[in-house]
């Protein structure tokens, strides 16, 4: 079964990382999420486009995709030198991507494509809240 | 009967003051606390859950109890009673929610910050925007513009440099006992970190129970004692000081 996908490319400027805090929260109603697995979602898609470093091009891409029982996101292109060397960092200064990205989401991974690194996020959706939409029982 | 009240405050004041009786010290906390809700009341139209805003409250009775000049010829409720209400304020100016947000998504986001609570007990489980919306008697896009809008408001007041002034003191609310039961802050080893320096013992407390112990934002709620929702923003605004702190250097001693 082919996954749905939403695109959304956005300037990398903090006004518009509030609009991918609404495309998933728009996602997230509509697949009948819990609150609180909204807030993770967000959390972890804030928590990428925020963070200074990460992603370097003028224009960053979210990709969501809605597959049975989880929810990946993908947020590209980033710098994959600083992103794959946070996340492996040892040392915490405070909380470290990898410990708030794991508490927020499933799975965390750099995968390429379409010429660049993208930072992959999954999160599994099942418990807690309703069925995906289209999901068969 | 007045001046018999303000006689056992002031005798209450200055065994705190003067012999450090701090049960002294919470008896006043405790009789001045139907004040403080009084007053938080008056602001509890605004955009924040009444529970909240009388704990930001306290803080501000707590400062008035701690600062109080037992010579002077003042009453500590007419001592206490700016200091609270300043608390109450500064809280709002902080977050700037007034003046950002409209008032019926203000209304909305309060409302949804009960229906929450409400909804999470009721199903035992942390409810859909669907069932929140139909709770609200709102379509699920108003439910998403009213939780934005309380995001809103959370950036504001994050570029007060920490270890500053009074609103980096450590949360006296701490000091009443209530929240440290279980939590031995000193022991935790994620408090070394320099970055979490930053926070105050509340904050450091969410941050903890949420990525060290893994407690979800409803637990964290019951733990502490405050709306699920005020969790989310200090969980936000705390990694914010946090990244503030690092990218500013605050770290490097």
């Amino acid at each position: 079964m082919a996954a749905d996908a939403i695109s959304l490319s956005i300037p990398h400027t903090e006004p518009f990382h509030g609009v991918a805090r609404l495309v998933v929260g728009g996602l997230a109603a509509r697949l009948d999420l819990s609150y609180e697995h909204l807030e993770d979602l967000q959390l972890a898609v804030l928590t990428v486009l925020d963070r200074h470093g990460y992603v370097t091009a003028p224009d960053v891409t979210v990709r969501l995709l809605v597959e049975p029982g989880l929810v990946g996101i993908a947020v590209g292109p980033v710098d994959v030198d600083v992103v794959r060397a946070e996340l492996e960092r040892e040392r915490e200064d405070g909380v470290s991507l990898r410990r708030l990205l794991e508490t927020v989401v499933h799975s965390v991974s750099l995968e390429e494509r379409d010429g660049g690194h993208w930072l992959r996020l999954d999160k599994r959706v099942l418990a807690g809240s309703a069925e995906p939409v289209g999901e068969e029982a | 009967m007045r001046e018999a009240g303000a006689r056992t405050d002031r005798d209450l004041l200055r065994r705190y003051h003067e012999r450090g009786d701090l049960e002294a010290r919470e008896r006043l906390i405790e009789q001045y606390l139907p004040l403080v809700r009084s007053l938080a009341r008056r602001y509890a139209n605004r955009g924040e859950q009444l529970e909240d805003l009388v704990q930001v409250g306290c803080i501000g009775l707590i400062k008035a109890i701690d600062r109080f000049d037992v010579d002077r010829g003042v009453e500590l409720t007419t001592y206490a009673t700016p200091n609270v209400i300043g608390e109450i304020k500064r809280h709002f100016r902080d977050k700037g929610w007034s003046v950002r947000v409209p008032r019926g998504l203000q209304e909305l986001n309060v409302r949804l910050s009960q229906l929450l609570e409400q909804l999470t007990i009721q199903l035992e489980r942390s409810p859909t925007i669907a069932e929140l919306a139909k709770a609200a008697g709102v379509d699920e896009e108003d439910v998403l513009e009213a939780l934005e809008s309380g995001q809103a408001y959370t950036t504001v007041s994050l570029s007060a440099p920490a270890g500053q002034g009074e609103d980096s003191d450590l949360d006296p609310l701490e000091s009443l006992g209530e929240l440290e039961h279980e939590y031995e802050v000193s022991e935790d080893r994620a408090i070394l970190a320099p970055g979490l320096r930053a926070l105050d013992e509340r904050e450091r407390r969410i941050i903890h129970l949420r990525f060290w112990e893994g407690l979800t934002q409803s637990q964290i709620a019951q733990q502490v004692g405050i709306s699920q929702m005020h969790v989310s923003r200090l969980i936000r605004r705390s990694l914010e000081k946090v990244r503030e702190e690092i990218a500013t250097g605050g770290n490097v001693s």
